[in-house]
């Protein structure tokens, strides 16, 4: 019983990065109908500037992430600036787009900050507090509040300003809000950068998780992915549950399976999809025009 | 004594729409005098959609003259055009689904300040319609297609608007919800709402409407005074393909 | 055509000739080239040709190299034993992989299919079967009498002959039945099971196909190096792959291998800086999809259209403007009396519900043989739902519908069409990347996909049933007068005409049953008057009509009983004049029954026949 709550928990704080990373793919997905296969590399670049601020620059955590997730936010609206022409159009063409502009991502990394990696360490002492006999890590607890925090923050900015509400609207009609004076294209690219700022929070948290390095933004983009089609693509409660789940799976896969633990949290992912291709909470399916 | 006469809340000159191909509409010129309300009625793919539609640039078109209240707004763009005291009551009602009924009336007043005088429209939105008042939390997807209709016609008067556009509101809608629409229409135009109905339901808009148009593949087959046209069998065959 | 026959010639004899030139590392570069030219080749089959998003190809690669690398090195095959078994290895997994594209498609099939190639990475990294992170080495070197293949200029031939046969195999595939039907699935899957493409079979063949090749590329490349590795099967290669298919033009075989011999070269180029590499295909990726979808294959034509425009290049000799001929009604065939005709199509009781909304509320009708049958009603009414469900595109919540005496409820389009039910749609559905003679070269395909093995087996077979299928189709273009736009694509004609392709399509199946959905829609009088006769013509060859209107004249003129719907309900069904005449229809359209006041008791037209 220990070791299972052990393993819980331990996925738990890798899958609230899953989680934020899959509410960024699922907020851009729900308000743009574009799916952003560059999110994962977004995340490392966020990642990669969190850790520059916070140990080369030696300026607080809190505020190294800050400015990361500013400049991240730069780097989405050029993303979507540039794909923008093709965004109701063709949509497997807009997917591609978007891997091309995560390799080119990747690769301006590691001219940047070389190929090697870093490590981060934790801003909080790492001994690990115990409750309730299940050792869990200060750090995690950290992670889990400011996700939390992050998507309250995100819920109220969509439930109750007028431009949630009015991004929202274009999602689900966009010729109606075009009716009522909303700016398709500037709500689109505001979802973008709130989707892109998200990924560099992910970024920013997950340095003392893992070794930060060029290639981290695959997995991590993979996983995030997995976890926003589990929950049901485009839901915001589904991101949620689908990147926690995607944590514990792959928490519980590492522990009994060690290596292997990647193929069985994939193919489980398959087999769960095959059976609910809308996901948990269904896919809130976008006006593509 | 000469006044100057209120210009027009409508001016339309040389309307044309051309899209994939199909001229859905030719050449259309008419007016909305201020304070009327003038219907357009037709078969359906006769183009009375695509001409609402292309009133507020939501399709690409050509416009000789477009004044709105005098002013000339042909070069406004769609999304501006509310700003010019335009409302829009798109055909299938076209509510948000998965926001709240109170949330979809607030979207109405997007171009303005979501301020006091707001709310106070909201208030007489649901005294308009006292059933959305009810309903105001529910989400606009869970209401019934009547309640749908009062949802988008109140998100329309929520942008206070001078000219209400309106597509089929009478659609799938039972003759007594239609008859409650009507008593609404005729309400909002005694206080000074000019109107521009599209209807495939000419007896309603033969009520609620002072001068009728017949819209016939793109082009206008007949206008006149409503009295006339519902006692000319014309219409009747154009309907009908006789 | 003499030019191209030259041109490959020359291509043939440089290839040949090649390996004189270049040095021993040169050589490798080239061998390695051309397994990702196969792979491309397979990746262009699944995506560009047949529109299934496929990131597991590098996957299919690796199986084919594990494979061979495990069954000769732990199992003690010989290398060509361990490889024929490697590809039956790969073939299995590619129809494993292209389970899920029953299920889905675009971005989560992306997702699965990335998914389960990270899979794959993470098995063979773990096992010992497969060596670790460490790999198999010492594979043993392939043998051909005569020939030392560890030479890698031998090797080289061995790789030149396998990629002409693959490529040569591929374009067939592309230019016959079966690539004209992957084709039409990825224009508009919807419409390719309306004109009978076997939807869900033919995405497991392009999976299958991907796979093949793969698998070959995995074989030779086991054989060339002696050495597998999970590194060489990653996913960065599996983007870069990606990207030779994007630049090239995934649509085009050809354009697939320009696009991987291009991004080879330059990665071979710049093999000093591979992070500036890296920068420059992923922007040229960028690039190509916003300014060139169609990539380095599509610029000859976007060249010359843009040439053509400002006046500069010719047209092709002997093209006058295209125009449409008249059309050649059928043969009729003798009418039976109205009361003789059985019936063709009941529907019972049908209803259809969406998230609350009751779109049909027990709608029935009969439709005897032979028989014009018009269906209207006001907007909302239920008409195209109700269209929808008889053509199989939505299963109805209560009913049945009946062809002659078959129960066809909820049955998938191209279940109906091989049944004989055909249609045309509200808003055009032509397979926009198809040419006209594509278009009803696909409809007129009923073979079943099953025969598909004739491909690998007997390929003269195919020829001759293509050909046959060609010959056909030149009647049905002549007949529907669109002999001069065979060759060219739909988005290019103007709308009348495409609207006469798609009726010409539906027909080529020769259907018991033809659905019109609005054909009237937008066209001028003329072209109405030219759709009646056409539409009498396809009824008096046998075919029953039944069609959607809101253009009540042609209504009117056009149709032997009318239906009415309105508000999901069957208001009134009978002759034209009598509808005209039924207070309910008045007041579903005009608001009022008694506006029915003066009306004529007959038709005019009616009165005329």
């Amino acid at each position: 019983m220990q070791v299972f709550l052990q393993t819980i928990i331990g996925g738990v704080s890798l899958g609230a990065i899953y989680a934020l990373v899959a509410l960024g793919f699922s907020l851009v997905y729900r308000t743009m109908g574009l799916v952003n296969f560059a999110h994962g590399n977004v995340v490392m670049v966020g990642a990669y500037l969190a850790s520059t601020f916070y140990l080369s620059v030696r300026l607080p955590f809190g505020l190294a992430m800050l400015i990361a997730i500013v400049v991240t936010g730069l780097v989405g609206v050029v993303i979507e600036r540039v794909l923008r022409p093709l965004e109701h159009k063709d949509f497997d063409l807009m997917l591609i787009g978007t891997i091309g502009f995560g390799v080119v991502l990747e690769a301006v990394a590691v001219l940047i900050w070389g190929a090697t990696g870093r490590a981060v360490r934790s801003p909080v002492p790492a001994r690990p507090l115990d409750i309730f006999g299940v050792r869990v890590r200060t750090y995690d607890l950290l992670v889990l509040a400011v996700a939390a925090l992050a998507t309250v923050g995100l819920v109220l900015f969509l439930q109750r300003t007028k431009r949630g509400a009015a991004m929202q609207a274009v999602a689900m009609d966009h010729e109606a809000a075009t009716a009522l004076g909303i700016h398709v294209g500037r709500s689109n690219a505001m979802a973008f950068v709130i989707g892109a700022g998200l990924a560099a929070l992910a970024g920013g948290l997950v340095g003392p998780l893992l070794y930060v390095s060029p290639s981290m933004g695959g997995t991590l983009g993979i996983k995030g992915f997995a976890g926003a089609v589990l929950g049901g693509f485009g839901s915001i409660p589904g991101a949620i549950v689908g990147g926690i789940a995607i944590g514990v799976l792959d928490s519980f896969a590492a522990g009994h399976f060690q290596g292997y633990s990647e193929l069985v949290t994939f193919v489980v992912f398959t087999v769960i999809i095959m059976v609910r291709p809308t996901g948990v909470f269904g896919e809130r399916t976008v006006n593509r025009a | 004594m000469t006044a100057a006469a209120e210009p027009d809340a409508l001016t339309v000159e040389h309307l044309s729409v051309h899209y994939g191909g199909i001229s859905a509409v030719r050449d259309i010129s008419f007016t909305v005098p201020a304070g009327q309300v003038v219907g357009l009625i037709g078969a359906n793919g006769a183009g009375k959609t695509s001409t609402l539609k292309a009133l507020l640039g939501l399709v690409p078109r050509q416009v000789g003259t477009l004044r709105l209240h005098g002013q000339d707004v042909r070069r406004v763009r769609a999304r501006d055009m509310v700003r010019h005291g335009i409302g829009y009551v798109p055909e299938g009602r076209h509510v948000f689904p998965g926001l709240s009924v109170e949330k979809n009336l607030l979207l109405g007043a997007y171009a303005r300040a979501w301020d006091a005088r707001t709310r106070a429209g909201l208030d007489e939105v649901y005294g308009l319609f006292p059933v959305l008042g009810e309903m105001r939390r529910r989400l606009a997807g869970a209401l019934s297609g009547g309640q749908q209709q009062m949802l988008a016609v109140g998100r329309a008067l929520m942008s206070n608007p001078r000219l209400l556009l309106l597509d089929e509101p009478s659609m799938g809608l039972s003759p007594k919800l239609v008859e409650g629409i009507l008593a609404v229409l005729q309400r909002l135009n005694s206080d000074g709402l000019s109107m521009l109905l599209v209807e495939q339901n000419a007896k309603l808009t033969f009520e609620a409407a002072a001068t009728c148009l017949v819209v016939e593949n793109g082009v206008v087959a007949m206008t006149g005074s409503s009295q006339e046209m519902s006692r000319d069998p014309q219409v009747r065959r154009i309907y009908l393909g006789l | 055509m003499r030019y191209r026959a030259g041109g490959l010639l020359l291509l043939a004899v440089a290839a040949w000739l090649l390996p004189y030139q270049l040095n021993r590392y040169s050589i490798h570069v080239a061998n390695v080239t051309i397994l990702f030219a196969l792979l491309a080749i397979g990746l262009g089959l699944a995506m560009g040709v047949a529109g299934q998003i496929n990131l597991a190809q590098v996957a299919f690669f690796g199986v084919g190299a594990y494979a061979t690398a495990i069954l000769s090195t732990r199992a003690g095959l010989g290398f060509w034993t361990a490889a024929a078994l490697a590809m039956v290895a790969a073939a299995a997994v590619g129809v494993l992989v292209g389970l899920p594209a029953l299920r889905m498609q675009s971005h989560y099939l992306g997702i699965v299919t990335l998914g389960l190639a990270l899979a794959f990475t993470n098995w063979v990294t773990n096992t010992q079967l497969a060596g670790g992170a460490e790999g198999i080495s010492a594979i043993p070197v392939p043998t051909l009498p005569g020939l030392d293949l560890s030479d890698e200029y031998l090797f080289y031939y061995v790789e030149l002959v396998v990629f002409a046969a693959a490529l040569a195999f591929g374009l067939f595939v592309v230019h016959t039945p079966l690539g004209r039907r992957m084709r039409a699935m990825r224009d508009d899957a919807l419409a390719a099971g309306a004109v009978g493409v076997e939807v869900p079979m033919l995405r497991l063949i392009a999976f299958l196909l991907a796979s093949l090749y793969g698998g070959v590329a995995g074989v030779l490349y086991a054989g060339l190096i002696q050495f597998v590795a999970p590194e060489t099967f990653s996913i960065a290669n599996m983007f870069l792959l990606l990207a030779m298919v994007i630049i090239g033009g995934r649509q085009s075989l050809v354009g697939c291998v320009v696009g991987a011999v291009t991004l080879a070269l330059i990665r071979e180029l710049l093999v000093d800086y591979p992070t500036y590499a890296q920068v420059a295909y992923g922007s040229v990726v960028v690039l190509t999809v916003v300014f060139a979808p169609t990539g380095l294959a599509g610029l000859p034509r976007r060249l010359t259209a843009s040439l053509r425009r400002r006046g500069l290049a010719r047209r092709p000799a002997g093209a006058s403007a295209p125009t449409m001929r008249p059309f050649q009604p059928y043969e009729p065939e003798p009418e039976p009396e109205p009361v003789d005709r059985p019936p063709l199509l009941h529907v019972d009781g049908v209803s259809m519900r969406f998230r609350g909304l009751t779109a049909l509320r027990t709608v029935s009708l009969t439709v005897g043989a032979g028989e014009i049958r018009g269906i209207v009603g006001p907007n909302g009414s239920g008409k195209t739902t109700l269209f929808n469900v008889i053509s199989g595109l939505y299963r109805p919540a209560a009913g049945r519908v009946a062809l002659a005496d078959r129960d066809v409820t909820g049955a998938r389009p191209y279940r109906l069409a091989h049944a004989g039910i055909a249609r045309t749609f509200q808003n055009l559905r032509l397979f926009g990347a198809l040419t006209v003679r594509d278009n009803v070269l696909v409809a007129l395909d009923t073979s079943r996909l099953r025969g598909s093995w004739r491909y690998a087996i007997w390929p003269v077979g195919v020829w001759r049933h293509d050909r046959e299928l060609n010959a056909r189709a030149d009647d049905v273009l002549a007949r529907f007068g669109l002999d001069d736009f065979a060759h060219t694509l739909p988005g290019a004609l103007p709308y009348g005409i495409q609207r006469r392709v798609e009726i010409a399509r539906a027909m080529a199946r020769q259907p018991a049953l033809l659905l019109l959905d609005e054909p009237a829609a937008g066209l001028n009088g003329d072209e109405v008057r030219q759709l009646g006769e056409i539409v009498r013509s396809i009824r008096d060859s046998g075919v029953t009509v039944v069609l959607i209107e809101h253009n009540m004249g042609l209504v009117m003129s056009l149709c032997e009983r009318v239906t009415v719907l309105a508000a999901g309900v069957v208001i009134a069904e009978g002759t034209p004049a009598q509808v005209a005449r039924t207070p309910q229809v008045i007041e579903a359209y005009l608001g009022d029954s008694a506006m029915a006041g003066d009306l004529p008791a007959q038709v005019p037209a009616e009165a005329a026949r």
